[in-house]
């Protein structure tokens, strides 16, 4: 069971990560990957909501939505969820870290849409994972997607002092590069670990 | 001498040839050297430059590249003609668009990337990778000393993903025709069989062609290291953790980990060791730095070598460690910092 577990967790952040396998969560991933602090910030709250919303979707689904017959409806349901639990977040940091907050402006908010929210619960029931494995699997994927924006951040922040990119490339356009050679590298994973 | 470089200044200066200014400014440097000597850092009063670096590169690359030559036949300087050709006509078309000089960078890059190719690898797959790699792995960074990522790696990257069948069916064993698929790290993979390590020093095995003549790869690389082009302390630490690493793995799992002996002779190892982390551009620039990034790399290898569907994780770890390069100087700065208060 632990050997499972660690397996998922393994997975979820090299093999099978967010960022560079599936190339989820790409708006946030773009706009807050230019400066180190934000995009650590921006990961360790995704980090918490995704979690949080993995906890408490699964007994939502598998408890209310399966035995009542409305499995039909599980889209709304974990996007309002979803919706809730980035509230309840922005209401804790606007309490305790306000200067975090300011940092973050729009994005916050946008985590609501950060594809990966939805869609580590969609992969939770599309792989009929157990409740622990889900909150691994959730806490797993979230942790990959941090390191993925946190490494691009420092490539970022270097870049700025070194580089001197051609004006069309500029922003987006380097990024995408970026990941998509850091994605090339973690290709050599396959295999090591499977889900 | 001094006649035709006045020659050249005079046709570079005719309004003909304005557009091409680039091109003509390169091939001064290539044949007369510098004129100038920098007065101020970072060259302090020597006239080095980048030109010296790579001059000292390639001298270092020369066994490899002539035991190349020898062992898989003319073929060879073909594909290394391919490979300076495609990457040269995309360095020419950045300058020339951007109005930039033409960075020498790229003579060592378009010698290492048909170097880490097997033998009977296409021509076109050069071109594509020799022409990808410098694209996107140098110039939208903006040139020589500005990329991430090594650009011949990312090419090499490129091609094993995109044409995987190609790229696992051309070995080669030197003096013969026969193709293979049984490189030493495959058959040790696949059958569980070793190879011996001296025909893995003199390179009578099938492998990559630069990779495979392992005496003359040590040697370019003592030189590299003693002309401090190549800091020793990102060899020293990759080969050390991948005994370490693969030792330690072998006594626990001994039918997946190969031995540290054979490990540290099979593959390219020794060649990426020694020529491609050692890049100063996409290496940390802090001592301790270096050790972290060399240590991660052996790391990085023999897990890809072991549990991956690759049989090989160097050229992997490579470009994996020179994305986390950014991140090791940050924290190892952060760290320094705080010690000195």
């Amino acid at each position: 069971m632990a050997l499972t577990l660690l397996t998922v967790f393994a997975a979820a952040v090299l093999t099978h990560n967010m960022a560079l396998t599936y190339l989820l969560g790409m708006c946030p991933f773009i706009s807050l990957s230019r400066s180190l602090r934000t995009a650590s910030g921006m990961g360790i709250a995704v980090v918490f909501v995704v979690t949080l919303t993995a906890i408490i979707n699964w007994p939502i689904y598998n408890l209310i939505l399966v035995p009542t017959g409305t499995e039909l409806i599980y889209y709304i349901v974990f996007i309002i969820v979803i919706a809730a639990s980035v509230q309840l977040v922005e209401m804790i940091m606007e309490r305790f870290f306000p200067p975090l907050q300011a940092a973050f402006g729009i994005f916050l908010p946008l985590i609501t849409v950060n594809c990966i929210v939805l869609a580590v619960s969609l992969f939770m029931v599309i792989r009929e994972y157990n409740y622990l494995t889900t909150v691994v699997f959730a806490f797993g994927s979230a942790v990959g997607w941090t390191i993925a924006i946190v490494i691009v951040a420092a490539i970022n922040e270097k870049l700025r002092l070194i580089a001197d990119i051609p004006k069309g490339m500029t922003g987006p356009g380097i990024i995408m590069v970026i990941l998509g050679i850091i994605a090339l590298s973690f290709l050599g994973f396959a295999g090591v670990v499977n889900l | 001498m001094k006649k035709l470089q006045e020659l050249l200044h005079a046709t570079a200066r005719l309004k003909l040839f304005k557009p091409f200014a680039a091109v003509f400014e390169t091939l001064e440097g290539i044949i007369f050297g510098p004129t100038e000597i920098t007065a101020g850092a970072p060259h302090v009063v020597d006239n080095i430059e980048i030109k010296r670096y790579m001059t000292v590169a390639i001298i270092a690359l020369l066994p490899s590249t002539i035991s190349g030559i020898v062992f898989f036949g003319w073929r060879v300087l073909l594909m290394i003609i391919a490979s300076y050709v495609a990457g040269g006509i995309v360095e020419v078309a950045f300058a020339l668009i951007r109005k930039r000089e033409i960075e020498e960078g790229f003579l060592v890059t378009g010698l290492i990337f048909p170097l880490i190719l097997p033998p009977t690898a296409p021509i076109w797959v050069v071109v594509v990778g020799s022409a990808v790699g410098v694209f996107f792995g140098k110039e939208v960074f903006g040139g020589t000393g500005r990329n991430i990522f090594n650009p011949a790696l990312v090419g090499r990257l490129f091609v094993t993903i995109a044409f995987p069948q190609i790229m696992s069916a051309s070995w080669q064993k030197p003096f013969s025709d026969a193709i293979t698929t049984a490189t030493p790290l495959a058959s040790y993979k696949s059958a569980g069989e070793l190879t011996g390590l001296m025909d893995l020093l003199m390179g009578s095995v099938a492998g990559s062609i630069g990779e495979v003549f392992r005496i003359g790869i040590i040697a370019g690389g003592i030189f590299l290291m003693l002309t401090k082009v190549a800091n020793w302390r990102i060899p020293v630490s990759y080969l050390a953790s991948v005994a370490l690493f693969s030792w330690i793995g072998n006594l626990i799992a001994p039918d997946l980990v190969a031995p540290p002996l054979f490990q540290l002779l099979a593959g390219g190892l020794l060649f990426g060791a020694m020529f491609m982390a050692t890049d100063p551009v996409t290496s940390p620039f802090n001592h301790e730095s270096k050790f972290i990034f060399g240590g991660l790399c052996g790391l990085v290898t023999v897990v890809i070598r072991s549990f991956s569907g690759y049989t090989e994780g160097v050229m992997f770890s490579i470009i994996f460690m020179n994305a986390l390069t950014p991140l090791i100087d940050h924290f190892v700065l952060k760290v320094k910092y705080r010690t000195a208060k």
